[in-house]
Formats: structure tokens, sequence, C-alpha cells
């Protein structure tokens, strides 16, 4: 581990260098929120991507939301801006010039508070490649684990509340019906919780940093192990605390992502004016909790059947 | 510091160590052990504390008081534990258990922290819940501005321990300690002891020889040989080496012994011989001086009957001369048997106040003829001084003075004369002559017996030698000092100095022994008992001569006879001596008792015997010595006759 962060690292710094005598207009410029593991894996790949689409290295730009806010000039040169996380997309959106954004690694609620913050709209200079999934994907895959399952338990927080309509629509469609709670915004969870998990075959998370984070997971976990109901969630991380599967993008698929659309934008076409959902995902499955719950399920297949039925490469 | 003995010095050299070491180790390892069971104490309810809180975190996110409660049961079952509270995160209460406790002191906190109440030995300790944090790498959780990522604190435990458990461990560990440390003291008390005992015992024995071997019992020696066990005692060279000087010193006191022996034995034999040859002398004297008086007391008796027939002039001189010599003989007598007196002792002291005049009148009759004879002049100074004195002793010691001085001066005179000296305290009585002197080597030796100037051939006209001794002897028991100054060929000087007393009624006339009354002898009877019949014819001619009617008797049986036949004597003269073992005062008795009337009596003894004086003062009767003075019979006589007792002079 350590030795591939070192490697960045050189790599960064060669791209800083490179960048100073770099002649203007066909530069990528990356603006990446922090240097955690999942920067950096996103960063590498899409650096990767770049050099193989016949970008030269020297083109390529490396640098932190502190830098590019020290110096937030055009200077740069850039030709297109990558920016990867929440704090690097709202940054970019306060001043990125004529220069089209491609924000990575953020889920839709970020983006979309980003936009909102400077009330702008998507667009093709400022556009966003989703860290969520389509609802419709998730249902898809819970109906494809979990075949009996017909109420999906659903917790909401206030940033989750903005699907509710759309969940609500979709899982009747899919044939789920829902067991809601947390639309009043209660500060204790565990009455909804309780009442979420009653009743609810699957229960469902949606990301939510009021709901679920560090010091919520455990207790949650704790008590949907109680009641005997799996939890679907939306981060690997969930699934080695103890949740039954999620389904996600790993941060090289949305550095391979982005880097086909930066490499689309130098050629010249410009970057999609919607905001793409991620277009290749994996599915991991705890199989402890998964044996404790008498279920067998493989997350390569699952991965493969959900591709399929999307008729995805 | 008070003095110590040895036992107790060595007891303390040995104990103090041992009890310093002990208290020290035991106060050290205590402190650590406390200071252990604290910490442990510390952590154990620390950690009590965050097993609780995480216990109860779950409980709180599910707001579950069943579940809490069952929790703080479960956290009062430890023994320490008083009191457990579990509150939410808006400081309700939900869950308590244990008593004794104010619920309301409680404070909501979200630290760690811990308050101690010493009086109640109570230890508080709060401990925040928060919910268990998991690390979710997750770019969901960092693209909320709402969340501070900052733990979640759901409650607080509050948990209350009992220090009482703690503190009894620390007192049963204090009490072991000092049982531990009193066990070593005692231990080493007892170790001390024992080793100290292998060193003094050999100590205090060694005194104890010592000590015996001092008193001089040198067995003590050999009491160490005999004990085979002291082999290898620290002291065995020094108890061995006492052993030899005890020895060493036994056998030289022994030989000191024995040689003391042979010469006190030695010297026992030399005085028994001297003591032998002195008694073998006595009795050679008493034998001689008894058998000398027989025959001189009846041929004084007939000389002086013989004096009374009428005798033409030659014959009277002759008799004369006789008399002379008897009388000298007499003289000598009486010397030798004053002497023997005085030897004995027998001569008792009575002192008392008397004229110095009637002595000298007394003194200068007596001498005034033997003066006369020799042509000497005789003068005695009439002198009215009174003494405290015995008069009879004084008497001897002025006859025997004056005597002394007549035999040696051939021509002159003799002077006796007294004064008052000392301020009128004292009188000295002086005796002048005019004699021969008295060389000065020979002055301290007068006064020895039979010691004679100038008289180496023995003439015993000139005496025995006796006068000066008995003079010196006399003034000593008298307590008179007697002092003598004498130049050869000059004179001779005797200074005798006596206590002087203020004059008083005339002074008895009782130095006149041979003072002239009227003879009232005539017709008196008088039983004569003497077995010699020598001296019996003697004494009967005398009496005879004097008108008296004598009866005479051989001894006891005869003198009863002649009672029985009628005669009843007025006196009765006895010899102590008698045959068949009779004696004079038995028969004096006997014959007043078959006379049933106490006949005045005297008795006559030849015997200078201390012990036959003795018994003729106990039965009342006059002892006179032989050879009896016929003009001192005839006093006595006189008085026995009057019904006077006997007289001193008579003695």
């Amino acid at each position: 581990m350590t030795r591939r962060r070192l490697c960045l690292l050189l790599v960064s710094l060669a791209l800083c260098l490179a960048g100073l005598s770099a002649h203007a207009g066909r530069r990528v410029v990356i603006v990446s929120s922090d240097n955690t593991a999942a920067y950096m894996e996103a960063t590498q790949t899409l650096w990767t991507e770049l050099a193989r689409g016949g970008v030269a290295p020297e083109d390529i730009l490396l640098l932190s939301v502190p830098q590019w806010a020290a110096d937030p000039d055009p200077s740069w040169q850039a030709s297109v801006y990558v920016a990867l996380g929440s704090q690097a997309a709202i940054a970019l959106a306060g001043g990125h010039g004529s220069v089209p954004v491609l924000a990575a690694l953020l889920p839709r609620s970020s983006f979309e508070r980003a936009l909102h913050n400077h009330a702008l709209k998507a667009s093709s200079s400022f556009t966003a490649i989703y860290l969520d999934h389509a609802l419709q994907r998730q249902l898809a895959l819970i109906r494809l684990a979990l075949p009996q399952a017909k109420t999906l338990g659903v917790l909401w927080g206030p940033d989750s509340m903005l699907k509710a309509p759309a969940l609500r629509a979709q899982a009747a469609s899919a044939g789920f019906s829902l067991n809601e709670a947390g639309l009043d915004g209660k500060p204790n969870l565990f009455p909804d919780l309780q009442q979420v998990l009653n009743g609810s075959d699957v229960f469902f998370a949606l990301a939510d940093p009021q709901v679920f984070n560090s010091n919520t997971i455990q207790n949650i976990l704790l008590t949907t192990f109680r009641a005997q109901v799996p939890m679907v969630a939306f981060s690997p991380a969930y699934v080695r605390a103890g949740a039954l599967m999620s389904l996600h993008t790993t941060p090289e698929q949305v550095g391979r992502q982005a880097a086909a659309l930066v490499q689309a934008a130098l050629r010249g076409k410009p970057l999609p004016a919607q905001p793409q959902e991620a277009n290749d995902f994996e599915v991991s499955v705890n199989t402890h909790v998964a044996k404790a719950l008498n279920l067998t399920l493989d997350g390569k297949v699952l991965r493969l059947d959900l591709r399929q039925m999307e008729r995805l490469p | 510091m008070r003095r110590l003995d040895i036992r107790a010095r060595m007891l303390l050299a040995a104990l103090l160590p041992v009890a310093m070491v002990s208290l020290l180790l035991a106060g050290v390892f205590l402190l650590a052990r406390f200071d252990d069971i604290q910490e442990s104490y510390q952590q154990r309810i620390r950690s009590v504390a965050r097993q609780l809180a995480l216990a109860s975190e779950y409980g709180l996110f599910s707001a579950n008081q069943t579940q809490l409660q069952t929790v703080v049961r479960g956290a009062l079952r430890d023994s320490e534990v008083r009191w457990v509270a579990v509150m939410d995160a808006r400081g309700q209460t939900l869950a308590v258990a244990g008593h004794g406790v104010d619920a309301h002191e409680l404070v909501y906190g979200t630290k760690e922290d811990q308050v101690f109440d010493a009086q109640r030995r109570l230890d508080t300790l709060s401990q925040p819940v928060f919910a268990t944090g998991i690390k979710l790498d997750d770019l969901y959780e960092q693209a909320s501005s709402r969340s501070d990522g900052l733990p979640v604190q759901l409650g607080q435990v509050v948990v209350k321990f009992s220090r009482q458990a703690l503190d009894a461990r620390k007192q049963s560990m204090l009490l072991l300690g000092a049982f531990i440390s009193l066990f070593g003291v005692v231990f080493g008390v007892m170790l001390a002891a024992g080793l100290s005992r292998g060193v003094i015992r050999p100590i205090l024995r060694v005194t104890h020889l010592i000590e015996r071997i001092g008193r001089g019992d040198f067995s003590a020696a050999t009491d160490v040989q005999a004990k085979p066990g002291w082999g290898g005692e620290p002291l065995q060279d020094l108890q061995e080496n006492l052993r030899k000087m005890a020895e060493r010193l036994g056998h030289v006191q022994e030989e000191l012994e024995r040689q003391v022996n042979t010469a006190t034995q030695a010297l026992r034999e030399k005085k028994e011989e001297a003591e032998q040859a002195t008694q073998a002398k006595s009795r050679f004297l008493a034998a001689a001086s008894h058998d000398l008086r027989q025959p001189t007391h009846a041929l004084g008796m007939f000389v002086t009957r013989l004096a009374q027939l009428p005798h033409d002039d030659q014959t009277r001189q002759l008799i004369g001369n006789l008399e002379d010599s008897v009388r000298a003989m007499k003289n000598l007598l009486d010397g030798l048997l004053d002497i023997s007196r005085l030897e004995a002792q027998a001569v008792q002291v009575k002192l008392a106040p008397f004229a110095l005049s009637g002595l000298f009148a007394q003194l200068g009759q007596d001498l005034a003829q033997t003066a006369h004879d020799k042509g000497l002049r005789l003068r005695i100074r009439d002198c009215p001084i009174w003494v405290m004195s015995d008069a009879t002793l004084l008497y001897r010691i002025l006859l025997n003075l004056v005597g002394n001085a007549l035999r040696y001066t051939d021509r002159g005179g003799v002077l006796v004369a007294c004064r008052s000296v000392n301020s009128g305290t004292q009188v000295q009585i002086q005796v002048w002559d005019s004699g021969i002197g008295i060389e000065p080597e020979h002055q301290h030796n007068v006064f020895k017996e039979f010691f004679q100037v100038g008289n180496a051939a023995r003439d015993r006209n000139k005496g025995l030698g006796l006068g000066l001794s008995i003079v010196q002897r006399t003034a000593e028991l008298l307590n008179h000092p007697l002092a003598l100054l004498s130049r050869p060929g000059v004179g001779t000087r005797f200074t005798l100095t006596l206590a002087e007393v203020p004059p008083a009624e005339p002074p008895p006339d009782s130095m006149n022994p041979e003072r002239a009354k009227g003879d009232n002898l005539e017709g008196a009877e008088v039983l004569v008992i003497e077995d010699d019949a020598l001296v019996r014819s003697a004494l009967v001619g005398l009496l005879g001569g004097w008108g008296i009617r004598v009866r005479e008797a051989q001894g006891l049986a005869d003198a009863q006879d002649l009672i029985q036949a009628g005669v009843k004597p007025d006196i009765i003269v006895s010899d102590y001596r008698l045959q068949d073992g009779d004696n004079g005062i038995a028969v004096v008795q006997q014959l007043r008792r078959q006379l049933q009337h106490p006949v005045p009596a005297c008795l006559m003894s030849g015997d200078t015997d201390v012990t036959l004086m003795t018994e003729a003062r106990a039965a009342g009767l006059t002892l006179l010595h032989k050879p009896v003075r016929p003009a001192k019979l005839r006093s006595l006589l006189r008085h026995l006759l009057a019904g006077q007792p006997a007289e001193d002079d008579l003695r």
C-alpha cells in the first residue's frame, strides 16, 4: 500500500512539473478533494487511461482543492477540469470560467447541492458522473438476490428524502411494497428503525450522512441483525461492517468512465449535458451474514446477472 | 545508658539488625503492595466502568431500559460496586441499581471523571457512552456538510465503588505483614538467644569459676576437668589456663597451710612446755611456802611464848635476836603471800575517803623501832590532807617503801611527806632517803620480783626483793602513779600521786591493828582444831600464855567429842587443811550446827591458794595465813569476842 502511495506521489509530482511547460488548451486538470485511497485509485486510473488514450503525461495536472483555491486563475491553461469528490465539485462550481468541468466520485445529492449553491444547472460545461446508482438497478438487485422479498424497509434522512417519490414509484412497479419511516427528522432514530424493521423483508439503506454514518452504523446493523432483516447498502464498507450486500461503483470504474468522457471532450466532443450514472458496478456480499440468514449469494454472479438484465457489455 | 549485662548486650547486638531489617522489609513490601493493590483497584474500577459503558451502548441507542436495568444489576454483582446509574444523552436516568446514594447529585458530563468521597470511602466514576465508531471509507459521508465526524455521545454511566474491600485487604495485609515481622523478630530472638548462649555460657562459667577461685574454692578447677563435654567451646583455652592456675594456687595454699600447721604445732608444744614449767614453779612455790609456814608459824608462837617467861638478861637478849629472826622470816613469807595474791588478782580494792594523818601515825609507830635500831632518823611529817584510796593497800605500799628505805640506808634518815598539787585535786606522798641510791641502769629493774641491788650474796636479812614489786603492783591496782628519782650515793625519792578529796568526819580508826585495848581475853574458851601436833602445841601454849582456856582437837571427830562432853567454846580456831581430807570451813559449819549457835570462828592456813580465800570469804570466815603473827591473832580474837566483824587488814 505504501509503495503504491509513493508511486502515486511521484506520478503527481511528475504531472505537476510537466504541467508547467505544457502548451495551452490541451491540458487536463484534476482537482481532488482528498488523497485517501479511493481518490488516489480514481486519479491513478484516470491518469493511466488518459495516457493510454494519447494524452501526454505533461498535459495532465493534479491539484488539491486548496492548491486550486489559492490560484483559481485560468493560467493553468486547462481545456477540461475533472473534480473528484464533493469539495472539489463545490469549489469548481464557484469559478471554472469557460472550461468544462466533469465532477466525479460524488453522490448525486452532493452534486445537486453544489449546483444549488451556485445557482447552476447541469450542462455540458458542468456535469457529473454520479456515485450512486439508479433505484431501478438496486431494486433489480434485491429482486435477484432475494426473490421472496416483498416489503422494503426504508429509513429516510434529510438528504435521502429527495428520492422518496422516485422510490415509491419504482418500488411499486418492481412489485415491492414500502415500509417507510424517519420523515419527520427526529433525532432518535431507533424507534423509526424499529418501526421500519417490523414487517420488512429487506432493509434498503439509501445514503444519508444523518442516518448512516460511522457512529450509527454499528447499532443499526445490530438492530437489523437482531430483527433478522437483511440490509442492502450502498457501500462496500457497510458490507464489511455487517450489511448483507451492496451495489456500488469502485473508484477505478469511476476513473475509467471519467477518462473516457475527458478524452471525448479533448477530441472536441462536448461533455454530456445530463449527469451520468455509473456505467459499471460491483456487488459485494458479506458471506458470513448471508450464511447467518441462510442465504447463498455470490456477488460476481449477481453482477453479471444484473449487467445482463441491463444489457451492458 | 543503663549498664546491661553481657547477655542483654549480645542479644541486642544480634537482634537490632534483625528487627530493623525485618521491619524495613515489611514496610517497603507493604507499601509497594499497597500501591499495587491501589493501582489494580483503580484499573479495575475504570475497566468496570468502561465495560459498563460498552454494555450500555446498545441499550442507550435503543433506549431499552429493561436491557439497561439488566446491565446495571449485573454490575452490582461485583462486590465493590455499590451503585450504578445509566443516563441518556439528555441527562435523564434510564436505569439505577444499588442503594444509599441520592440520584440528584449526578451531573451529566462528557468526560471520564472520578471523585473520591473519603468519608464514605466511595469512588464515583462517570463514564460517557459513545457509539462505537466504525471507519467507513465512505465517499457518501464526506459529502454531507451536516456530519461533523465526531463520535456521538449516547449517554453516561455513573458507578460508585466502595473501597471497604480494598481497605479490608490492606488491613489484612498489614496484619499479615505485622505478623511476619513479628515472626521474624521472634525467630531472630530465638536464633540470637540460641547462638549467644553458646558464647555467653562459657563466659558465665569462667566468671563463676573465677568467683569460686576468688573465694578460695580451688576445687572448681577439678570440676572443669571433670566435664568432658566442654571440648570445642570458644573459651576452652581460657578455661584450661584458669584450671591450671587454680591448681597451682591450690598447691601453693596447701603447702603454706602445711608449713603454718607445722609452725603452729611447734609453738603450741613450746607454749605447753612453758606452761608446764610455770605450773611446776607455782606448785613448787605453793608447796614450799606451805611447808615453810607450818614450822615458822609454830616457831613464832614458841618464841612469843618463850618471851613471856621470866629470863635473865643474857637469855632475854638471845630471845630478842630470835624474835628478830622470826619476824624477818615472817616478813619474807608475807611478801611471798602478797605477791601470790596480787598475781592471782585476789586483792579487792575498796576506795573510800580518809585522812592521811592516821595512816602516817601508824607508819611511825610500826617503823620507829627499826629506825632506832639502825641509828637512823625517821621523820614523818603530819599531813591534814584527805585522799581517795584503799587505806589498807596504801598502808602496805608505804610500809614497804619506808621499810625498803630504812633497809638500804646506813646513815642519815628517812623522810615521809605529802603535799597538795594540781590546785588541790591531787596529793603527792614522797618517801626520801639518804641511802645508797640506785644506778640508772637498775632503776627499771628494781620493781622486778626478787631483784636486789647490791645483794648478790642474797643476804636474806635484806628480804627477798619483793617489796618494790609489791609496791608497784599495788599502786597499779589502785591507779596511783609511782615515780622514782635516785642518785647513787646520795639517796632515793619515791613519789606516789593520788586523788585528793575534801576533809570529812574523823576517819574510822581502823588502821590500828595492834592498838592496845582493854585485854579481855582472860577466861575466854577457845577450841583449837589443828592436825599438826607441833603447831597445835605452839598455838595452845601461846593462847594459854594470854590466859585463854584452850580446848584442843586433832580433827572434826575430836571436836565433836569435846562438844558432846559439854564444851561450849567462845571461839573456834581451825586449821583449813585437816586430816582425813576434812577442811576447816566444813568442820566449822558442822560444829556450829552441833552447837546450834554461830560460834565466832577463824581459819588458819599455810596455803596461798586463791580459791581457798574466796571460799573462806563466801563462808564468812576470816582466813589467817601461816605464819600468823601472834599480835595479829590476838587482835582478831579480841574482835571476834567483841562480836565485831573481821577487819580488812586481816585478810
